[in-house]
């Protein structure tokens, strides 16, 4: 027996027994879900539907009724997929790089983690769609024969992003779905009623469980996090490629890429933390959801502030380094110029407030950890308006110089995206499992034979 | 016999019962053995005597593919198809292909692996399998461990393998039967199948037709265009007549221009066409005969065009016997003050212009009655 300061924290608070686990997290989508919830989504559908509303004015009349204008012609319609697309990097690095790393605290959050990968992901969508202002042909993006004889311009990083962007989504879909089989299997074994039945019938298309199956879903599923890893460090570079190889000073930078993914798993880990620890108290899954594992997220995103440090240090190195007056001159523009306090907020909701993460007592307290996380989330959103807007707003002539200023459409679309993505959110929690039993059911003591570890 | 057996199935209540039962009924050689567990059971698919899963190999191939498949058609496109020159390098340099290439590998690979796994190797979906419909479906996927023996040919001796799976620690047996008919291919899910497939059909067809004919024309932003402004030939509401292009008024001269004195088209016949024919003049009353006389007199001005049916009139012939010797002061008449359906037309056009097309009308009319001297 270990003395008690070397002894791990368990998992898993209290006894529990598979059986009890399906009781407490499959029942939930059988159940009316308690008033909170309807007053979740009342709200949260309520400003989905003012940015839908907006995004159709935006089709209707034209995006000049955004502020975007020369030089700033990428502004919240860009920073906001690049926030999105980042959000979702957390559930992609949880569902798939933990677990080939073997970090069995990932089986309880996995499966939360990964759907609002897949509402990231889809929220981001909406804004290059809209953004492009004609969005009903948007099908010209992708490479079809067509009259014209023409093709997309395949060097061009904008592709690369469409190509990077439709495959996360597809793998992050698949993955989330195969994870999802089984306990659409426990799921039909439970329903009472027959459409329930049929519904979940043909939902986990009929899964039986058999050794061969198992085998070959094991085998599938350790590709997929494979593959998925790839994704995690490719999709947040496709993006960053967006800017690194243009020419804008601010932009043109080689410390991009992983930057860029850094600061997407850091944004990601954070919304992870602000989503679970409401869900878990919500639903009632305190003891699967832990405050270890809330710990644990607490840990990650400490250590990508700490990097996110060093990133921006590295930014402020190279453009002194570079002995370039627009870089110089862009880099000021960053920490003093007109937007100069959203480069410092950035600064300090990225690197400076995560640091009290440090302490114990604030990684384990709920309202302490929820503060952080909506600092980063603030500060990681502040970070791409500094990167897009502060950039292109004094580009190399000084008389195309121009202050960006959002409209009120602009910040409606911001916020009807935080609506449709919690949204989602609050729909998956009711409807689907929010957590993977059956990866928990198969690591709970006694689950495997004697003799045999579950890997 | 009542009803054929499709398996007979035991419930055991823990991993270790189930795995040592599994040589147990092997050894008894009953029937095909099969299990089913709510998570992977690790020492089964051993006990069981299944091989490697061959996924890995087929995601690796598909790979390989969608590598290829991405290398050659970016640079079938960018450099054979369509050369496209970027940033001054080669079309055919095949560097910047190679995030597409990354991609399009983890997309083939991610399909192969997922649905690969579920479709082919797993065969689902498979929704009519005898053991859905059966109790142990209903807790082997919570937290009991099934085991079946299965009926090969259609032979099981149902009560042997009972007590064998009663024997070799089965909490409860369960019988499953053959089910009675292929339910999947009945006449009605056929039928509704097709009447499903022909609905879907028309409606991807009306939508498509009309998203193809509408969508692409329409024209939201369209700010810079929809000025309050009279384009040529547009309509307008402000007018009674709702033309937008006016006439001018009784008696009005345009700039550069001189008045027209007359009447009656007596009078007009002495003027004579002061332009000399040349290839340039004729050039212009082309293209003013084009533009204005083409639509009613037809291209060879014999009075067949494309708009007889529509308007119901008969424009003149001018390659009749009457408009092949009338006086060339009289066509310039009939520009000018119009004749019968015929507007007055001669306000929009220059003096150069007006004898210009007198000039192209007349080559017309002796190009559709050349003589011999001609050629």
């Amino acid at each position: 027996m270990l003395p008690e300061v070397l002894r791990r924290e368990p998992l898993i608070a209290g006894p529990l027994t598979a059986a009890a686990l399906d009781e407490q997290v499959l029942s939930y989508p059988e159940r009316r879900p308690p008033r909170a919830w309807f007053l979740a989504f009342a709200f949260t559908a309520s400003v989905m539907c003012l940015g839908f509303a907006l995004i159709g004015y935006t089709v209707y009349e034209g995006i000049g009724v955004w502020g975007n204008n020369r030089p700033v012609g990428w502004a919240f319609d860009i920073i906001n997929f690049v926030f999105w697309i980042g959000i979702g990097h957390a559930g992609t690095l949880i569902s798939a790089i933990l677990l080939l790393f073997r970090a069995r605290w990932r089986n309880a959050i996995a499966r939360y983690a990964e759907a609002m990968t897949i509402f990231a992901v889809m929220t981001a969508g909406i804004f290059p769609a809209i953004h492009v202002g004609r969005p009903w042909l948007d099908f010209w993006l992708f490479p079809y024969p067509n009259q014209r004889g023409l093709w997309p311009n395949f060097r061009s990083p904008l592709m690369w992003d469409v190509f990077a962007v439709s495959t996360y989504f597809a793998v992050s879909l698949l993955f989330w779905y195969i994870g999802l089989l089984p306990d659409l299997a426990s799921l039909r074994g439970r329903a009472k009623t027959r459409l329930r039945q049929i519904a979940y019938t043909v939902l986990s298309l009929g899964w039986r469980g058999t050794p061969e199956q198992w085998r070959h879903y094991e085998k599938a599923y350790v590709i997929l996090a494979g593959l998925a890893t790839g994704l995690v460090l490719s999709v947040h570079s496709v993006v960053s490629f967006d800017f690194a190889t243009s020419l804008v000073p601010g932009w043109h930078m080689t410390i991009f890429p992983p930057y860029f993914v850094v600061g997407a798993i850091f944004a990601g880990f954070a919304m992870v933390v602000l989503v679970l620890s409401n869900v878990r108290r919500l639903m009632g899954i305190e003891n699967l959801i832990t405050m270890r594992h809330l710990e644990l997220c607490n840990k990650v995103i400490l250590g990508c502030s700490c990097l996110m440090g060093y990133s921006y240090l590295c930014e402020a190195f190279t453009a002194w380094y570079s002995m370039n007056p627009y870089i110089h001159h862009t880099f000021l523009q960053y920490v003093t110029g007109t937007y100069g306090w959203a480069g410092w907020l950035a600064v300090v909701c990225n690197v400076a407030v995560p640091q009290v993460l440090w302490s114990q007592r604030v990684r384990r307290s709920i309202p302490a950890m929820i503060g952080v996380a909506l600092c980063v989330t603030a500060g990681m959103w502040f970070e791409r308006f500094v990167i897009i807007v502060i950039s292109l707003h004094h580009d190399f002539l000084p008389s195309a110089w121009h202050v960006y200023k959002p409209t009120m459409v602009d910040i409606g679309i911001l916020l009807g995206s935080f609506g449709f993505f919690f949204t989602l959110v609050l729909l998956f929690a009711r409807v689907l499992p929010v957590v993977a039993t059956t990866e928990v059911k198969a690591t709970l003591p006694g689950a495997q034979p004697e003799g045999v570890t579950h890997g | 016999m009542a009803e054929r057996v499709f398996s007979v199935l035991g419930l055991f209540e823990t991993p270790d019962a189930l795995l040592a039962a599994v040589p147990r009924l092997k050894a008894k050689a009953l029937g095909r053995l099969e299990a089913y567990t709510p998570y992977p059971v690790h020492g089964l698919e051993e006990a069981m005597g299944l091989r490697r899963s061959p996924l890995g190999g087929m995601v690796m191939v598909m790979g390989v593919l969608g590598t290829l498949t991405a290398l050659l058609f970016q640079y079938w496109m960018n450099a054979v198809d369509y050369p496209l020159v970027t940033g001054g390098k080669d079309p055919s340099s095949w560097q910047a292909f190679v995030p597409i290439m990354f991609e399009v590998t983890v997309l083939f690979a991610t399909f192969t692996a997922g649905l690969g796994m579920l479709l082919l190797l797993n065969k689902l979906p498979a929704f009519w399998h005898p053991f859905l419909d059966s109790e142990a479906s209903k807790v082997a996927t919570r937290d009991r461990f099934a085991l079946a023996v299965e009926a090969e040919a259609g032979l099981l001796d149902a009560a042997a393998v009972s007590a064998a799976l009663k024997a070799a620690g089965a909490a409860s047996v369960e019988t499953i039967p053959e089910p009675a008919s292929a339910r999947l291919v009945s006449i009605n899910a056929l039928l509704g199948l097709a009447a499903a497939g022909a609905a879907a059909c028309v409606l991807a067809g009306a939508f498509m037709y009309w998203g193809i004919k509408l969508f692409p024309t329409l024209p939201p932003m369209s700010h810079m265009l929809a000025q309050p402004r009279l384009d040529a030939q547009m309509p307008s509401r402000f007018f009674r007549d709702s033309r937008g292009m006016r006439t001018p008024a009784e008696g009005a001269v345009a700039r550069g221009g001189l008045p027209y004195p007359f009447d009656k088209d007596d009078q007009a016949r002495g003027l004579a066409n002061p332009l000399p024919r040349t290839e340039e003049v004729l050039r212009l009353g082309k293209k003013v005969f084009s533009n204005n006389c083409l639509i009613c007199h037809g291209p060879l001005a014999d009075g067949n065009p494309i708009l007889t049916a529509a308007y119901g009139g008969k424009p003149a012939n001018l390659q009749s016997k009457k408009f092949l010797d009338y006086p060339e002061g009289e066509i310039y008449h009939t520009i000018m003050r119009g004749k019968n359906a015929m507007p007055r037309l001669g306000d929009g056009f220059t003096e150069d212009e007006r004898w210009a097309v007198i000039h192209y009308l007349r080559a017309l009319q002796r190009a559709q009655h050349a003589k011999d001297s001609d050629l």
